[in-house]
């Protein structure tokens, strides 16, 4: 499968704020937080078209998302809004300082191979070691 | 009945000329207000968590109380967390459950500006409230800050587009400048963007305090920036008239994180020996300056605070709240106006699932879902009021729009009752 290497960065946007006050069960937010956004000549070698998912994996973890549009990002770079989602791929170390690394990691990302975007319910219960309640 | 100069309890800006229209005992209508206010104020009822809950079951207020109180009791390292989505009361209640605990408090300023503090503790800082810079500054920086996505009026209200007293053209008379690693929004609306090679910041900060000085470095660029660029940039800044650095969690949660704050710092003092020149961090949360506020008067520190000994000692990286989650140091944590299971790296977030969850929140989030006690609550600047710290430091009084749910209490009440259960539970 066909992959690229990426700096990850992470942040805010304007529609996961709007989506989290209607609240994080709610379509808004869980779609303002699922999408990846890259380059559009990187999603070019991607392969990728519209409703293609990607996988986005670093040394911590990986998660299957939405491919989300070319978020004013220069070639080799890709953008995940904060979220539980996004959250999946980042390291607890701080470095002694408190804040862990949410922006400038390395991670590598494929257009994904079948699967699906987890639900928020599905990722609670993952930290939960798989319990529903 | 219509309620003016309503404060916005979302962002730092805090922005105080909102117009809410109530009727019946609900929102029917909000004016001035951005995107993100206006979701906050028309779905401040959506998605609530409508019981208190134990072990996923409804309960009543008390025994929920009851709950929190037994399993907090108990713990021998409890952590408080959040803070920043509340107002001040409540958080000086916080600051006094841990302190009759013994255990740690720690708001997310651990996970946003907390490099910021550790940096301005260290060199200081050159100030100045939203409003002088409305009236005065010429010159608008935002460096690893992106106000079109995160703080809607910031540039409209206080830093871009008004008319001040010095500044009679508004937008006119000033220069917006970006400097962030892609070309956002707000890039798009500056008079000059500038692209930083992501994680290194602190060179491209470092090069023009060299250049303000006066001195020549052999480089043909800086942090992807040409030489060029770094110097005019240089001159730009020490020709304005009043300039400003608003500086946002590019700089904090990126390379380098609180030694960026302390190249920018260095750069702001240099500047002033040639002009005025201040920086603000751009705060998130509308009230994460206030859990620093409060938390500084109450034991000395802003946030990252033990209490185990039984005075409070301060050590970031060691008492926030992801080094102890990481760690698996903590056995019980009490968790207000905030969602760390859905904020926190997985890690972090999973340990969080291990042990004995208390959560006062006003929605269903993942973080109430792993709680054994979620106990609901009212929404400060909309069913309950309160003071909120601007990200400038400015102190505004939150107004109660609305009644809570029935039976929802604001987030100072539910605490005061666990605490008062706490205190009794040691005697």
């Amino acid at each position: 499968m066909n992959s690229i290497e990426v700096t990850l960065i992470s942040g805010r946007t304007a529609r996961q704020g709007m989506g989290l006050e209607e609240g994080k069960f709610s379509e808004r937010y869980t779609q303002s937080v699922t999408a990846v956004s890259l380059n559009p000549e990187d999603a070019s070698s991607l392969g990728l078209v519209k409703g293609r998912l990607v996988k986005v994996s670093t040394e911590h973890g990986c998660v299957t998302v939405n491919w989300g549009g070319d978020g004013g990002l220069g070639r080799g770079m890709a953008f995940f809004p904060y979220g539980p989602w996004a959250n999946q791929l980042y390291s607890s170390s701080t470095d002694g300082t408190g804040m862990p690394q949410f922006k400038g990691i390395r991670a590598t990302v494929s257009a994904a191979d079948g699967g699906k975007v987890p639900t928020i319910q599905e990722i609670v219960d993952s930290m939960r070691g798989g319990k529903t309640r | 009945m219509r309620y003016e100069d309503v404060v916005c309890p979302f962002c730092g800006c805090l922005c105080d000329d909102l117009e809410v229209s109530v009727e019946d005992g609900h929102i029917t209508e909000v004016k001035n207000a951005c995107g993100i206010s206006r979701s906050k104020f028309m779905n401040h009822g959506a998605n609530r968590l409508e019981h208190p809950m134990v072990d996923g079951k409804k309960a009543s207020l008390d025994s929920a109380v009851k709950e929190a109180v037994d399993l907090l009791s108990k713990a021998e390292r409890p952590l408080v967390y959040g803070l920043s989505s509340t107002e001040c009361g409540a958080i000086g209640k916080a600051v006094e459950i841990a302190e009759t605990m013994g255990g740690i408090i720690d708001n997310t300023s651990s996970v946003c500006h907390g490099p910021t503090i550790l940096a301005l503790q260290q060199v200081g800082e050159s100030k100045a409230s939203l409003g002088e810079i409305r009236n005065r500054a010429d010159l608008v920086i935002f460096w690893g800050s992106n106000p079109t996505e995160a703080h809607l009026r910031h540039i409209t209200r206080y830093s871009g587009m008004p008319k001040g007293m010095y500044v009679p053209e508004g937008r006119k008379g000033r220069k917006i400048i970006v400097v962030d690693v892609r070309e956002t929004g707000s890039g798009k609306l500056a008079d000059r963007f500038i692209k930083v090679r992501p994680g290194s910041d602190f060179e491209l900060l470092q090069a023009l305090r060299a250049c303000v000085r006066g001195r020549e470095l052999p480089a043909e660029e800086v942090a992807g920036v040409p030489m060029a660029e770094v110097k005019e940039l240089a001159d730009q800044m020490k020709e304005a008239r009043f300039g400003i650095v608003f500086f946002g969690l590019g700089l904090t949660q990126s390379e380098g994180r609180h030694m960026n704050i302390d190249a920018a710092v260095g750069l702001v003092a240099e500047l002033n020996r040639h002009t005025k020149f201040v920086l603000t961090p751009m705060r998130g949360h509308y009230n994460v300056a206030g859990a620093n506020t409060v938390t500084t008067w109450q034991t000395g520190y802003p946030y990252a605070v033990d209490f185990s000994r039984g005075y409070p000692r301060y050590n970031p990286g060691e008492f926030t709240s992801v080094d102890l989650l990481s760690r698996g140091e903590v056995d019980a944590t009490l968790v207000v106006a905030s969602d760390p299971a859905s904020n926190f790296p997985v890690d972090a977030a999973t340990n969080l699932a291990k042990m004995p969850v208390v959560t006062l929140e006003q929605k269903t989030t993942p973080t109430t879902m792993m709680s054994k006690v979620a106990i609901p609550v009212a929404t400060a600047g909309v069913e309950a009021e309160g003071t909120a710290y601007r990200m400038d430091g400015v102190p505004l009084r939150l107004k109660k729009l609305v009644e809570p749910p029935k039976g929802v209490h604001p987030d100072e009440e539910v605490l005061d009752m666990i605490l008062k259960g706490l205190k009794e539970a040691k005697r």
